[in-house]
């Protein structure tokens, strides 16, 4: 592979999208061989950054420069040319088309007259595959059957595809479980071993901790420092993404009641054979590889359409029908997918929280309580939800999901994306029905939370119940248990 | 603010602009090719429509219908459902008021007659739209197919009906409907329009066009349709009744579509005959399309095309009709274009 080391530097570079700065005078070098972390909150600017580093935003002020050479004009395509790949976070994937075609798309190797050198994309494509870790026998498949870690890895191979000696990735853990995502830091390794120039834009410090050489910490559109991680810690990494807000300690959790069950769920068809019973106040944490059925779950629970049959039973009465039915019986459900089943995008913030719920709320009052509550920027209803931050579009659904009278909360990936304060407040409203009585099902990828709010811990293989643990579990004990390695305790 | 403000209208008002000049220009290229001298006939046309009272009026009496399946057009398209039937709504409305019209007793006062007529248009056009509505909801049948295969059966409903008695004896029209059932040509009042066909439908479609979209934005029904059609699946998930939202928007097209009944049986023939009205309700997707989801919008465009449409007729004897159509096809096109042009603008605006 030709790893020409590329030096990408941003010279105080700013950057406005309307009347709101994102940037403003910000200073980072990415060096070749190195995994440097881009850290800070929700609305920080870390994607801006790393739009402006990959030209897929021009700056206002400022220069980006690519190996000593000015980044102009500021376009993906020449960012590309220059070797400069960006991974972004939400993927870009054609569904329906293969692997194959997916990684090649508009860089196909031809024979001359345009015709397709098949032999020669599968050649390559496989070595880049390995490279990526992506596994090989996927390459036939539509990348529409991938899971959520191997389109990651794919979305890799396209920018390694086109010979990037730089990969930006944003956000690219968000949605991996913690053994995925270690699996692609020691890929992200081995690529900067290479020569490759690496920048991860996170919110998980452990990760940065464990996998990164160097650390640039924005707040508020400003980096506010830049540390070799071996010379930084959590604290003070932590202090310097929040500022000076003080950090609200976690809710203390109490035991829950020995109450008979509030809300129990069976299933065993449509990839899904498990029972579930949670008791009024008790917070079950369904841990478990991405792609074992969790998505199944929650559908099934909400009773959405197209979604496996179950019974689903609250306050003893069996919840049939379809999503409206049930919310009003007291289920109240925040899918993983917040941008597809939880927001309508082009709709107002203000709508986007009332959503549903016309015409059983004063509308004005609602809104303007579940915006305070979750402290929603901007606060203005009128803006499009499209234009809000993930985490600002995050706290939307979780508010509009929990402010209300809540029987049982199903909470698939509540925090996914989400700043540490945002994810605090998310939390404490979690545990905060929890107390008042409601039967909440967790399902996370992150089992820090899992560990900071679930009572015990209920593992997922193939849709099946393969583990129940207590959450002090030790990590290797709950890694095989989600490998499907440890049988129901 | 302000100036954001002047500059999102400069960017609506460009597709209209960009479309008026496109069509004045083919005008010229079309006259030329026919050997005419361009800009006499453009004088034609202008005296035609703006130039005279009469012109005046009779644009507006085209544009009336227009506004009715504009208006129904776009109606279902913020469900993000694409009504094609407006055409056979029409026909079928305008069918069943014209025999409703006609059957009532001889002096049915007006106060009776017009909401009885109106009502009956508007439920059997409401009923129809509902139609492929229902198999839209219920059984994923793509509305835009159901919607022209049912054009096709609403004419095939009306030239039987005509042929089976519906028809007076040997011609292809109804009784005439009763007097308390006619709208009031608009001439009765201002003299300079006596002669055209503008009628009390003009106010009336006005009036429903402008009631069609504030009941869009402040009923709840009418908010949670407009949120299917942003987001059908996240409003699913959060529990909107999204089957009966889609069937409330095909049957509210269907409504408005019906009413259009009111310029051509009420307003202006006072019977129905076939292919009374016919066109509209496939010229009312350009209207909708022009109108670009705003009733002012499409009141305008109503009168666009209107306006094309009676200076067709004015330049017949020197220049075919035919050439009108393709007049009003380049416009369609460069308003879809000038569109798309505006809406990219618009968003490297709001984001770079």
């Amino acid at each position: 592979m030709p790893t020409a080391s590329l030096r990408i530097v941003a010279d105080g570079v700013g950057r406005r999208y309307g009347a709101v700065r994102a940037l403003a005078d910000a200073s980072i070098a990415l060096e070749p061989g190195e995994i440097h972390a881009i850290v800070g909150e929700n609305g920080a600017g870390k994607s801006t950054l790393l739009a402006l580093l990959a030209g897929a935003r021009a700056p206002d002020s400022g220069t980006v420069s690519v190996g000593g050479v000015p980044l102009v004009p500021a376009t993906p395509r020449e960012a590309l040319r220059r070797g400069v790949g960006l991974v972004r976070q939400h993927f870009s994937l054609f569904d329906a088309l293969s692997v194959e075609d997916n990684a090649a798309l508009g860089a196909e190797l031809t024979r001359g007259f345009g015709v397709l050198d098949r032999p020669a994309v599968r050649t390559r494509l496989a070595r880049l595959a390995e490279r990526a870790g992506l596994d090989l026998g996927a390459l036939g498949l539509p990348a529409g059957a991938l899971a959520v870690g191997a389109r990651q890895r794919l979305e890799i191979v396209r920018v390694l595809w086109r010979d990037a000696r730089a990969l930006l990735l944003d956000e690219p853990t968000a949605v991996l479980t913690h053994g995925e995502a270690a699996a692609l830091y020691a890929t992200l390794r081995s690529l900067a071993g290479e020569g490759r120039t690496v920048a991860v834009v996170t919110h998980k410090l452990d990760e940065v901790l464990a996998h990164a050489d160097r650390v640039t910490v924005l707040r508020r559109g400003r980096v506010v420092g830049s540390w070799a991680t071996g010379a930084t810690s959590a604290e003070e990494l932590t202090r310097a993404i929040m500022g000076d807000a003080s950090l609200p300690t976690l809710l203390r959790l109490e035991p829950p009641s020995v109450a008979p069950a509030r809300f129990t769920f069976s299933a065993s068809e449509g990839g899904l054979d498990l029972k579930l019973e949670v008791r009024p106040g008790e917070i079950v944490g369904v841990a478990g590889v991405e792609g074992n059925g969790q998505r199944e779950l929650v559908r099934a629970i909400a009773g959405l359409e197209g979604s496996s049959r179950a019974t689903v039973v609250l306050d003893g009465v069996a919840l049939s029908g379809g999503p409206a039915e049930r919310r009003l019986a007291g289920l109240t459900v925040v899918h993983e997918d917040r941008q597809v089943d939880g927001l309508v995008l082009d709709a107002t913030l203000g709508d986007n929280l009332v959503l549903g719920d016309l015409g059983r709320c004063d509308e004005a009052a609602t809104i303007a309580r579940r915006i305070r509550a979750f402290g929603i920027v901007p606060a203005d209803p009128s803006v499009a939800v499209r234009s809000l931050s993930g985490g600002n579009q995050q706290k939307v659904v979780v508010a509009r999901a929990l402010d209300r009278e809540v029987g049982a909360a199903v909470l698939a990936q509540p925090t996914r994306g989400v700043d540490l304060a945002a994810q605090r407040a998310v939390h404490a409203a979690i545990v905060e029905v929890a107390r008042a009585g409601a039967a909440v099902v967790l399902v996370s990828a992150d089992l820090g939370e899992l560990r900071a709010l679930a009572h015990r811990l209920v593992v997922l293989v193939r849709g099946k119940v393969a583990a129940e643990l207590p959450i002090d579990v030790d990590d290797a004990t709950l890694g095989r248990a989600m490998l499907g390695l440890e049988q129901v305790a | 603010m302000r100036r954001a403000k002047l500059r999102g209208l400069g960017a609506g008002a460009w597709p209209v602009v960009t479309a008026l000049a496109a069509a004045v220009l083919v005008l010229d290229l079309l006259a030329w090719g026919y050997g005419e001298a361009p800009l006499a006939t453009l004088g034609r046309a202008f005296a035609g429509t703006w130039g005279t009272p009469y012109g005046i009026g009779q644009v507006l009496f085209k544009a009336t219908p227009l506004v009715f399946a504009g208006a129904s057009v776009a109606f279902a398209l913020r469900a993000g459902l694409f009504n094609i039937g407006a055409e056979g709504q029409i026909a079928l409305a305008s069918l069943a008021a014209a025999l409703v019209g006609a059957s009532l007793p001889a002096h049915t006062p007006a106060a009776v007659a017009l909401p009885c007529v109106c009502l009956v248009a508007t439920v059997v056009g409401g009923a129809y739209g509902a139609v492929p509505g229902v198999l839209r909801a219920r059984f994923g049948a793509h509305e835009v197919i159901a919607t022209l295969m049912l054009n096709r059966i609403a004419s095939a409903i009306v030239s039987w009906s005509l042929a089976h008695g519906a028809a007076l004896h040997g011609t292809v029209r109804t009784a005439d409907v009763v007097a308390g059932a006619r709208l009031t040509s608009l001439g009765t009042w201002l003299p300079a329009w006596r002669g055209s066909a503008v009628s009390l439908a003009l106010p009336l479609a006005v009036g429903v066009c402008f009631a069609a979209f504030a009941w869009g934005r402040s009923s709840r029904a009418g908010r949670e349709i407009a949120w299917v059609g942003l987001g059908a699946r996240a409003s699913a998930a959060q529990g909107v009744p999204v089957a009966r939202r889609l069937v409330q928007a095909m049957a509210g097209a269907g409504a408005l579509a019906g009413l259009a009944a009111t310029s051509t049986v009420l307003g202006y023939k006072g019977y129905y005959e076939a292919g009374l009205g016919a066109g509209a309700g496939f010229a009312g997707i350009a209207v909708a399309l022009l109108g670009r989801g705003h009733a002012l919008g499409i009141v305008l465009a109503a009168l666009l095309f209107g306006t094309l449409d009676q200076a067709g007729l004015s330049i017949n004897a020197r220049v075919p009709r035919e050439a009108m159509d393709v007049l009003q096809a380049v416009v369609i096109l460069v308003v879809a274009l000038a569109d798309v042009a505006a809406r990219d603008a618009a968003r490297r605006e709001a984001t770079t």
